[in-house]
């Protein structure tokens, strides 16, 4: 399949482009196999026409077409919910236009994608992926305890498909062990170490659910491995992300929940988490909603409440809460799974790090944390990002979990506006890269599949672009200072707010809020100077006089 | 600092909150009852606000006519009128309007010269009265700044309620009338709709929120509508004066409650100096204390009977509004949190040997005063503690900054 096959009409002039918040703009729209772009007339007086879109095609959602009389206009609504329009002179253009687009939104060979040809010049391929994550994390915790080894049972991906090829396991235990758990559990995501809490050595483990089935099946090994983790006497807490009911009722087709017979040490506690269908759709209705143009105040908040958007960010951040607690006030180890373990689990995981462990609010720590708890641990980026909250196919099993994190994040960052070393661009950032990117650090659903399409070998990674020097300043929080505790986020929700920044980002204009962000870098920049000449007047000063300089050295 | 939780442990009656106050007073601002301060304050307050305002001018001027609060009793002592009027016009103007609360100046635009004039409603009545002196004085009024096109007249009220009011006299400017004006409805609801929001939030709120259904109770309060509609109609206002080019006239029913909010939160929209810590104090000071808004009933302090009908929470629906505003452009208006705290604390004030009294705006102008003297103490002292901060060698030993450090840096410079 090549792509110009799928290229009807690349070029058409006098397209007005226009889009909400700017003025309309004419052009020449060219459409390649990645990009749609428009490129301004060259003005009147000598100016030169200029870029005015460069848009990804993969980030087109929805495409709808409008034909009146010899032209046609083309919404087209893009997976980071920016809506532009295109009025197309001559109907066979438009209709060409249209098809073109959606053929090659719709690409789904991942090796044919654009980080696969996304060449910029002043990066190599190999910079940015980070070497041995697993290792480096290892690393970490080997200096605190022996009680753990880094296993590479899986370094072909036979063991368990979607988990990378090293994983953090007990020390006690042997790689058969690993074997016979991982067929215990679904997808043979047996449990592996994802976070070790230095104050008190307690750790939080994750899997996939135990594959009980309706005869109670039984695995010594999984029992052994859990066992393992916790010592004589102590106790470790289970976070089902299902509903009691649902985890029984998983029995039926396999799966299940941990009896209390087998592991007797640990107590399951229930936290249903909705994922899958009905979160798609409340993302879906909440865009809707903040599209709504006629929505008064007398109607805004209800509708809003019945979006179950916020409730769903209040219940991930409550679990998160809770397993953070079991950890640091409880002082007991915790498992977290829900059936597969790639979706609520991993989002309870790395909202739970982010509480915990201020290494993961640092910029660094919080992309080693995306690429250990999401990244490697196997979410499906490919299949729950597929499509974003406007597109009309039928949906399969897109599901905005990722998202859900973010806006966790985001949450966090609101309530404790010094604690994170990033700021919410980062956050829009990786939303946008999630479901359409340059880069190929979000492709593909698992490491097996990165290793089968070469993707760290023949794309470029985001972060190696996040982290060049001048960009990296636009992801930074002018406010940050370290803290070292544990921030617990109040989950009331009065505290719950409104993700603004994303869902209203194209409807309404941050002119004020990026001009106060700015005054505010201004201000500690200027602060930061202030301080460090001030403590240079006070060092040259005391060089040159002898009663200062002794005055100091005490 | 949530103010929505603060704001209802104030509505609480009880010791805990009285000694809260009185700690936080006594270490912002340490006591004094120097009545020489008030005085000299006022006196500057007004000095300055007129030297501001570039009044008075030839086409605006003071008048001394209520200088013993003879014409009105809820007024100021001094008013703006135009140039053209004389003090027997007015006179006849405050006869056919409610409480002769006669439309004087609030603001002046320094470049087109438009202004926002306040007054309350004229009485009209179930007759359709008349009155050619409060006519001739509306045109005086436009004519003031040149201006050729109508006068704009915003009626706070729903039209329903200002027809309804002719029942009781008052009314609203119409038409046939004023033809030389437009008049616009901004929809806004009376102190009792807002009394019962208020409740209806309270009921919500306290003791804790119920989680499944936050949003939609919310909604069902309407709190957040009416504030919504006081600053469209404060948009308005200051959209007319500022693009328009042209004059306003604002006013409610008696024009001390809802005039009030639209014209100081105009006045906050439109100039800087209101913005800034001294001028929101002086702000407040005119359009709310000075003009008679009348506090301790709206507040009904001391006051047993809740279900007096007089409260109503307008003062602080004006400051949720200001918060609102400071939320959006928030580093363009300065009086941040702490102060509006600050002032509804001054409103909450309980001293036995004070008498709260609404026309005879002394005792709490007094006690106003005498914390807005003493802030410049605490403002001071702030200062200091900012350079010495500043000047400190960081210790690389100690832990990192604080948090609560870095906020109070940042929000000085604010």
């Amino acid at each position: 399949m090549e792509f110009s096959e799928l290229i009807k009409t690349a070029t058409v002039e006098s397209v007005l482009l226009s889009c909400a918040g700017q003025p309309a703009v004419k052009g020449t729209l060219c459409i390649t196999s990645h990009h749609l772009l428009l490129s301004s007339c060259p003005g009147g007086d000598g100016q030169p026409s200029a870029v005015e879109l460069w848009l990804l095609i993969r980030n087109v959602d929805a495409v709808e077409k409008r034909l009146a009389g010899s032209s046609g206009t083309i919404t087209l609504r893009c997976k980071d919910l920016k809506v532009l329009q295109l009025e197309i002179p001559g109907m066979e253009e438009c209709l060409n236009i249209a098809s073109s687009i959606e053929a090659l939104s719709s690409v789904d060979s991942v090796m044919m994608m654009y980080p696969f040809f996304h060449r910029p010049q002043n990066l190599r391929l190999e910079e940015g992926w980070p070497r041995l994550p697993m290792e480096q994390h290892f690393q970490q915790i080997a200096v605190q305890t022996a009680q753990w080894r880094l296993s590479d049972v899986n370094q072909d991906f036979a063991i368990c498909p979607t988990y990378p090829p090293a994983v953090i396991v007990p020390a006690a235990v042997s790689e058969e062990t690993l074997r016979r758990a991982a067929r215990f559990r679904h997808g043979g995501r047996f449990p592996v170490l994802s976070y070790f809490h230095t104050r008190n050595g307690t750790v939080m483990l994750r899997s996939g659910q135990p594959l009980t089935g309706p005869n109670r099946k039984r695995c010594p090994e999984d029992e052994m491995l859990l066992g393992s983790v916790l010592d004589e006497g102590e106790r470790g807490f289970i976070i089902d992300t299902r509903s009691a009911q649902a985890a029984k009722q998983a029995r039926m087709t396999g799966g299940g929940t941990e009896p209390k017979s087998s592991y007797p040490q640990w107590k399951r506690l229930h936290r249903p988490l909705e994922r899958g269908r009905p979160l798609q759709e409340s993302f879906i209705k909440l865009v809707e909603a903040c599209n709504d143009a006629s929505l008064g105040m007398d109607r805004w908040l209800g509708r809003l409440e019945s979006c179950r958007w916020l409730s769903h960010v209040k219940a991930a951040l409550s679990t998160a809460c809770l397993a953070a607690q079991c950890l640091d006030r409880e002082e007991s180890s915790v498992l977290v799974h829900g059936a597969e373990g790639t979706d609520t689990t991993l989002l309870v995981t790395a909202l739970a790090q982010v509480i915990l462990e201020p290494g993961c609010r640092t910029l660094k720590g919080f992309q080693g944390l995306l690429e250990r708890e999401w990244i490697q641990a196997g979410h499906p980026f490919h299949l729950r990002c597929a499509r974003s909250a406007y597109s009309h196919a039928r949906l399969k099993q897109e599901a905005p979990l990722f998202l859900l994190f973010l806006d966790c994040v985001w949450q966090l960052s609101r309530q404790f506006p010094f604690s994170l070393e990033f700021s919410e661009e980062l956050l829009l950032t990786l939303f946008d890269n999630a479901y359409a990117s340059d880069y190929g650090t979000f492709l593909c659903n698992n490491e097996k599949e990165r290793c089968l399409c070469k993707v760290k070998e023949n794309t470029h990674s985001l972060w190696a672009w996040l982290d060049q020097p001048e960009e990296r300043k636009k992801y930074l929080n002018p406010l940050y200072s370290p803290n070292p505790l544990v921030i617990w986020p109040s989950v009331e929700p009065q505290s719950i707010q409104l993700w603004q920044g994303l869902f209203f980002r194209w409807v309404r204009s941050s002119q004020y809020l990026d001009e106060a962000w700015a005054e505010i870098w201004r201000l500690v920049e200027g602060s930061n100077t202030a301080v460090k000449e001030s403590t240079e007047n006070r060092l040259s000063r005391s060089l040159s006089d002898p009663a200062a300089r002794m005055e100091n050295e005490r | 600092m949530d103010m929505r939780n603060l704001r209802f442990a104030l509505k609480q009656e009880g010791h805990s909150r009285r000694d809260i106050f009185e700690v936080l007073t006594k270490h912002a601002f340490p006591q004094s009852h120097n009545l020489n301060t008030y005085i000299y304050v006022s006196a500057k307050l007004w000095v300055l606000y007129n030297v501001l305002q570039g009044l008075p001018n030839e086409r605006w001027r003071v008048t001394f006519i209520n200088e013993h609060y003879g014409l009105c009793d809820t007024y100021p002592s001094l008013l703006v009128v135009p140039y053209n009027a004389t003090d027997d016009d007015l006179k006849k103007v405050a006869a056919f309007r409610s409480r002769n609360r006669i439309p004087v100046l609030s603001w002046i635009h320094p470049e087109n010269q438009a202004v926002i004039m306040r007054c309350s409603q004229p009485l009209v009545g179930m007759s359709g009265k008349r009155n050619k002196d409060d006519e001739r004085y509306l045109d005086i009024i436009r004519e003031a700044n040149g201006q050729i096109s109508k006068l704009t007249i915003y009626d706070a009220r729903p039209n329903v309620n200002a027809v309804a009011n002719k029942a009781t006299g008052g009314g609203y400017e119409s038409e046939d009338a004023y033809p030389n004006a437009e008049l616009f409805f901004l929809d806004i609801h009376n102190i009792h709709v807002m009394r019962e929001s208020l409740k209806k939030l309270k009921d919500i709120v306290y003791p804790n929120v119920e989680e499944s259904h936050w949003l939609s109770s919310l909604e069902s309060t309407h709190w957040l509508e009416h504030i919504k509609l006081v600053l469209t109609g404060a948009i308005q206002v200051a959209d007319k004066v500022s693009s328009g080019r042209s004059s306003v006239l604002v006013h409610c029913s008696d024009g001390w409650d809802r005039t009030a909010q639209l014209t100081s939160l105009a006045m906050l929209m439109l100039d800087s100096y209101y913005r800034t810590i001294e001028g929101f104090e002086v702000l407040v000071q005119k359009e709310w204390i000075s003009f008679g808004h009348k506090f301790a009933s709206r507040i009904g302090h001391g006051d047993k009977n809740h279900a007096d009908a007089d409260r109503s929470p307008i003062f602080l629906q004006f400051i949720d509004c200001v918060w609102q505003m400071s939320k959006q452009v928030f580093y363009k208006v300065r009086p941040f949190q702490l102060l509006l705290l600050i002032i509804l604390q001054v409103n909450q004030i309980s001293n036995p040997g004070m008498l709260l009294s609404n026309d005879q705006p002394n005792p709490v102008e007094q006690r106003y005063m005498e914390l807005l003297a003493l802030r410049d103490d605490y403002m001071r002292r702030l200062e200091e503690l900012q350079i010495t901060n500043n000047s400190k060698i960081p210790n690389s030993s100690a832990s990192s900054t604080s948090p609560s450090q870095m906020m109070s840096q940042v929000q000085t410079h604010f």
